[in-house]
């Protein structure tokens, strides 16, 4: 494409600066990915391995440390609650922050303006900040250590990113596109589930996908909120990389790593396409 | 557009509220009622705490280390990921991979790498005959430490919202620029970074946004320390009100925190505007 459209650019430009590029981009990318590299590797060693100078490269891969951990660390509880909150956080916001954002991106309000700004400062509340009387409140109300408690605390920060992302979404559509509906008698609500939300798929499966991920991440609220029962995986990776006592756990730390990223890694891997694109939507629009 | 209200005044507006009634009072640990009024004394306390200011103050180094280091690493590798060439989709794609490692993980995984005894950073300064050095026990390199564990988790969100930017340039311009004689400096300086900034501006909003709730890595990675050389605001409060049972103190602090939270992204959107706007 761009050599049909500049010769002279081309001809101009010494083609070694173009491998420079290819080389070094190739090279950061793999810097970047080699602590995701070791942390897996480091997973499948014993610790006679991984305690070694110089590091080991070369070894027996094994899945002692998965097998004795799995249980240990009371993994499929956690790995389980995790899945709940970060699907039921995700599923809730997207409803609730499409709608809102729709209704943001084409009801002409007189404020419109001004709650958009509200919205981007709501992102900006320290979450240290609603933790405190969440936490008071819930153990009040004896909520705490439930699923639905840290739901509606991941929608603290989950609806305004969605209701940001997904105005943005819209306000790129053309009004064109509903307005034949609502003059054939159709209510806004209708129009917006038949019309809207069928073209807009992408995105809003490109938001949910981002929206479950930083719930499935979340620390600080699954460590107030949660004890046991409804405790999430961050926690127990929190609890063995903070383990003073024991000293270095590495290869517990790397196996409940390497099962808490893999996942992810591979979801995201798999929808990379409208991930990259909702990214730099959410840049550009809006 | 009622959903979103209803849950965001309840899981938002009303704990804020419910922080702000704390602020003043004092919390009574048998109860934990917020029963007795005490006016300003919680921010009193806050304002005479040694350990807050060096808190604010080690939040503030990170933020003027990680931020501006994170723009331009992140624009600079998106420039040469760019390059036109069959692997392009496959590396930015890869790019994706630490942006979704969970903070928390991150923060251990680099704890481990970075051992001042095992890690494999240090043998790997050690071919470029450099001595092992105490990356999370020496207290000026603990910062470094963090900057950079939290640099390599969102640099590749910028290198992705860059690549989009970068290549959503229009041609001609830099072609016409071309034909006139400019440099490549002249180029960059006159018309890149112009074009660039509204985005440049947009993409720093969501990453300062990101940034002022710093807590996971900096838990996992050092835990404040060594010292308090880490101790972010969020991990001080965390400590003040869940291990030392201040819930009072820390409402207020976290008062104090969210103002100026809110500030500084207001001083930011209205700039943000502002570059919008000369274009």
């Amino acid at each position: 494409m761009s050599a049909l459209l500049s010769p002279i650019k081309k001809r101009r430009k010494p083609r070694i600066g173009r491998y420079v590029r290819i080389i070094s981009g190739v090279f950061a990318c793999l810097v970047f990915l080699f602590p995701v590299f070791w942390m897996v590797l480091t997973s499948f060693k014993m610790p006679r391995d991984i305690f070694t100078t110089p590091p080991t490269f070369i070894f027996a891969p094994t899945l002692e440390t998965y097998t004795s951990y799995f249980f240990h660390a009371d993994v499929p509880r956690r790995m389980f609650n995790t899945v709940i909150v970060a699907f039921g956080a995700g599923l809730v916001s997207i409803f609730a922050g499409a709608m809102a954002g729709y209704a943001l991106a084409r009801i002409k309000l007189r404020g419109a303006a001004t709650i958009g700004v509200l919205i981007l400062l709501s992102r900006g509340v320290p979450p240290i900040a609603l933790a405190v009387p969440m936490f008071l409140v819930a153990r009040n109300l004896g909520l705490l250590d439930q699923h639905i408690t840290l739901i509606l605390a991941y929608c603290t920060f989950l609806i305004p990113y969605v209701m940001w992302l997904m105005r943005g979404f819209f306000k790129a559509l053309p009004a064109e596109l509903e307005e034949a509906a609502l003059l054939d008698g159709c209510t806004r609500m209708g129009a917006f589930f038949r019309i809207i939300v069928p073209i807009s798929m992408p995105g809003l499966i490109s938001t949910l996908i981002f929206s479950v991920i930083l719930a499935w991440e979340e620390l600080l609220f699954a460590l107030v909120l949660t004890n046991r029962n409804a405790s999430t995986i961050p926690v127990a990776i929190a609890g063995i990389a903070g383990d003073t006592v024991n000293g270095a756990n590495w290869g517990a730390l790397t196996a409940v790593g390497t099962l808490t990223v893999i996942p992810v890694v591979i979801f995201a891997l798999i929808v990379q396409k409208w991930l990259i694109q909702g990214l730099a939507d959410g840049a550009t629009k809006g | 557009m009622s959903p979103a209200t209803i849950l965001l005044l309840v899981v938002l507006a009303y704990p804020i509220f419910y922080t702000l009634r704390i602020s003043f009072a004092e919390l009574n640990l048998g109860t934990f009622e917020a029963d007795t009024w005490v006016g300003w004394d919680n921010y009193l306390a806050v304002v005479e705490n040694d350990r807050f200011w060096n808190s604010l103050k080690v939040t503030g180094t990170y933020l003027i280390l990680a931020l501006p280091l994170q723009m331009v690493l992140g624009f600079g590798i998106a420039f040469l990921i760019n390059a036109n060439w069959k692997g392009r989709g496959v590396v930015r794609a890869l790019f994706i991979i630490p942006m979704v490692v969970a903070p928390v993980v991150a923060g251990g995984v680099w704890r481990m790498l970075l051992d001042p005894l095992w890690g494999l950073v240090n043998y790997l300064l050690g071919f470029f005959g450099l001595e092992p050095l105490d990356w999370l026990g020496n207290p000026s390199l603990a910062m470094m430490t963090l900057v950079i564990i939290d640099t390599w988790r969102w640099t590749p969100f910028v290198t992705l919202i860059a690549t989009a930017a970068l290549l959503s340039l229009p041609r001609d311009v830099f072609e016409a620029a071309q034909i006139d004689g400019a440099n490549w400096w002249r180029i960059f300086w006159s018309i890149t970074l112009p074009l660039l900034l509204p985005i440049i501006a947009a993409t720093f909003i969501v990453r300062w946004l990101g940034a002022v709730k710093m807590f996971d890595i900096a838990l996992a990675a050092t835990n404040g320390g060594p010292g308090q050389a880490t101790n972010v605001i969020n991990l001080f409060i965390y400590e003040e009100a869940f291990r030392s049972l201040k819930f009072a103190e820390s409402a207020a602090m976290a008062m104090i925190i969210l103002v100026l939270t809110m500030v500084l992204t207001g001083i930011f959107l209205v700039g943000s505007r502002k570059l919008e706007e000369r274009q």
